[in-house]
């Protein structure tokens, strides 16, 4: 049967997450006829779990961070067996963002240089300074709340005052300051003043269940809305299953299924990936053709490659005093990038992020896991252990660089496959005995500041499962053909008119949450291809 | 038995629910202080009936495994049989807890017990201290050794 086709666009974004909206909402200047297309349907803040008195329980299920938990049609279904780290996301207008903890640091000016420094994977084609005004220029398009001043960072300006440190923030802050090690409020994508529309943030807790308030910046309310406005077209519920080629080589379009599972074929000048560090090689995997045998734009064979997902543990302390632990923002709050730089006498390259951790965690989930790990009794008891424990906790959470090896793959199943047929993700991951010593290494030092910080009791856990927020490095950009999928400005080596601008782009990992930089770069390749535009395919 | 557990509870017997308030009370009792209620003061039927309808059969099935003795035995004894049905059938207990403590924490009474507000979190929102900025006075004091400086 032939497939129904559409009207050529100038510009075709695949995905409406982090990136893809910071594309949309950047190219849109150029007035060119442009058309994303996004597998999910727009979030409804009224739905989020924090509008129901059983928000603890809605954070499970349809709400899960993860997508096999989730199971809503406009997921896709991804097999983790061969890993000990398992992917989470969102799949909808917005993407990840929707659901993530909003700590927004940068990747540090090291993290472009490893190879230069510290002798391991590659140098970026690009560098801090190149991407610094491309980073600024997002943190005022997401609202970024911080404080200027850190000095483990160049100088920089977040647009918006710090979110409060609170108690928690206080007692972990007490603990580095007595061990003398390097802290500070965390840049945090969520509003801690009105800003733009917007409301400021409530401090409700589980931003990772979507932000009723909308005070945490998702890019459905950020850039969408300025990039539709200036007549970027956004179609949601349509999922593309791959790329089609010309005679000549160039990418010419995408097949999709519509809303209503029909087959199409959307024509394209351009076709820009924006599906994340798992989605655009599953795309460029499943686009096989003559010219591609091993996949579109993947002559390197590294398409799939070298997936990085920052290993994280967790160490969590016990108090004798309340830390207003359970109101939040979850994630934001303090990190220390005391550990972060290389450091020859240590048994590892690279370094580590510490992360204060609160929210979240309300009574129930209090309960609950306090009974999964033994620690507050039901029966006689119960209470007594409930009240040493619900908002007594702090936990700091150690976010591991991940260095880019080729055996770690994103590669397509043989069997699974999402509700269109189309192959789902299969994710072949191993934890590096680098990786695993320092991360080793960050779990006794973050008991340390706990411990220093007064806590009566720690325990620890590392790496955790379900913890694959990180999706990075699966196409990545060099200037070698031979090495890399992208030259230094997003563009395919081998389809000049294929661009991607998601995190599979990643060099190196950092050791940072990685979106403020996903975005800098989307914006960076935005601007280098308006800049181009008469020869964008030279 | 109160008027407060069988009021709302449609799909249990007379027995089942006579057996239900002191299973539940074992998992929940009231604090020696008095200042928290048992489970068996927040109507666990009537949320079961409005939140987890899906779990009545099941629930059904649990109480199956006690007999009416249970509910003349003392406190210490019940205690004894609950633990020995959760080390028997430990996932079945764990979705009892999962219910018995989704009910109970979300009792206004308790909620307040606890000093938090009821219903749902939005838009009520919580408060947070600001916090002492002060505190970063000896990281900005460290000459920094927490930076490579390259270009
Ligand atoms: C629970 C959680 C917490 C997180 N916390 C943080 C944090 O605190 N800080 C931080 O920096 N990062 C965090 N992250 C990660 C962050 O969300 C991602 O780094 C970021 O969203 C990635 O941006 P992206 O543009 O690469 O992809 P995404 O934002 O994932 O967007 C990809 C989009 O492409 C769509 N798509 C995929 N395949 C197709 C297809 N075939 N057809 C059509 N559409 C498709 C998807 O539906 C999705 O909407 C978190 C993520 C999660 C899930």
């Amino acid at each position: 049967m032939p497939v129904s086709a559409n009207d050529p666009v100038d510009v075709l974004i695949v995905g409406a997450g982090a990136s893809g909206a910071a594309v949309a909402w950047s190219l849109a200047e150029t007035r060119m006829h442009i058309v994303c297309m996004e597998q999910g349907d727009w979030a409804n803040p009224a739905e989020y779990p924090t509008n129901y008195p059983d928000w603890e329980q809605r954070l499970q299920g349809e709400n899960s961070i993860d997508p096999n938990v989730r199971g809503r049609p406009s997921d896709y279904p991804v097999n983790n067996d061969d890993s000990p780290i398992s992917v989470v996301n969102f799949n909808g207008v917005g993407g990840g963002t929707v659901m993530y903890a909003a700590h927004f640091p940068r990747l540090h000016p090291s993290d472009f240089r490893v190879r230069t420094l510290d002798g391991v994977a590659d140098d970026w084609p690009v560098n801090y300074d190149r991407l610094e005004p491309y980073f600024a220029e997002n943190d005022r398009m997401m609202g970024v709340s911080g404080l200027a001043g850190d000095p483990s960072y160049p100088p920089k300006q977040p647009p918006l005052p710090p979110l409060p440190l609170g108690r928690f923030g206080e007692t972990l802050a007490g603990g580095f300051n007595r061990l003398g090690w390097h802290w500070w409020p965390s840049d945090s994508a969520i509003i801690s003043r009105p800003y733009r529309g917007r409301d400021q943030c409530l401090n409700l807790g589980p931003c990772m269940s979507g932000c009723a308030q909308g005070a945490k910046s998702s890019t459905d309310i950020t850039y969408w809305p300025e990039a539709l406005r200036s007549g970027v077209e956004l179609r949601t519920r349509c999922r593309v299953r791959e790329i089609t080629l010309n005679e000549a080589g160039m990418a010419d379009g995408v097949i999709y299924y519509d809303p209503d599972g029909e087959e199409r074929h959307q024509r394209a000048e351009v076709v820009v990936l924006a599906c994340n560090g798992v989605g655009t090689p599953r795309i460029l995997l499943n686009s096989k053709s003559s010219q591609f045998p091993d996949g579109l734009a993947n002559r390197s064979g590294m398409v799939g490659r070298n997936l990085m997902f920052h290993p994280v543990g967790f160490v969590q302390g016990l108090f004798e005093e309340r830390l207003d632990s359970h109101k939040g923002p979850l994630g934001c709050s303090l990190l220390s990038n005391q550990f972060y730089e290389t450091d020859p006498d240590r048994d590892f390259v690279r370094g580590y992020m510490m992360q204060g951790v609160r929210g979240g965690a309300g009574p129930w989930n209090t309960a609950m896991q306090g009974a999964a790990s033994g620690r507050i009794p039901w029966g006689p008891g119960h209470h007594e252990a409930f009240r040493r424990h619900f908002d007594h906790t702090a936990t700091i959470g150690v976010l591991c660089e991940d260095l880019p090896e080729a055996h770690n793959t994103v590669t397509l199943d043989p069997e699974l496959a999402d509700s269109d047929g189309i192959p789902a993700p299969k994710i072949t991951y191993r934890l590096s005995g680098n990786t695993s010593r320092m991360l080793e290494h960050g779990l006794a030092h973050a008991r340390e500041v706990m411990e220093t910080a007064g806590a009566v009791e720690v325990v620890s856990v590392g790496p955790a499962r379900e913890a694959g927020w990180h999706l990075l490095g699966t196409a990545r950009m060099g200037r070698d053909p031979e090495r890399s999928v992208v030259n230094p400005w997003g563009r395919s080596h081998d389809v000049r008119n294929l661009f991607i601008v998601d995190g599979s782009i990643f060099v190196t990992a950092g050791a940072v949450n990685p979106t403020s930089t996903i975005q800098a770069l989307a914006l960076y390749i935005a601007d280098t291809m308006k800049k181009n535009l008469a020869n964008l395919f030279d | 038995m109160s008027e407060g557990l069988i009021a709302s509870d449609a799909a249990l017997d007379a027995e089942q629910r006579e057996i239900l308030e002191p299973l539940v009370d074992t998992i929940v009792p009231a604090s020696e202080d008095g200042r928290m209620p048992s489970v068996r003061e927040c109507d666990f039927p009537g949320f079961l009936a409005r939140n987890a309808p899906d779990f009545l059969p099941e629930l059904t099935g649990i109480l199956a495994d006690f007999d009416s003795g249970f509910t003349t035995q003392p406190a210490r004894l019940r205690y004894e049989r609950v633990k020995a049905f959760s080390e028997r059938t430990p996932e079945s207990f764990n979705r009892l807890l999962a219910q018995v403590y989704g009910c109970y924490y979300q009792d206004e009474r308790v909620l307040a017990a606890i000093g938090l507000g009821a219903g749902a979190p939005f838009p009520r929102g919580n408060t947070l201290e600001p916090g002492d900025l002060s505190l970063l006075d000896p990281v900005l004091k460290n000459p920094g050794t927490w930076r490579r400086h390259v270009t």
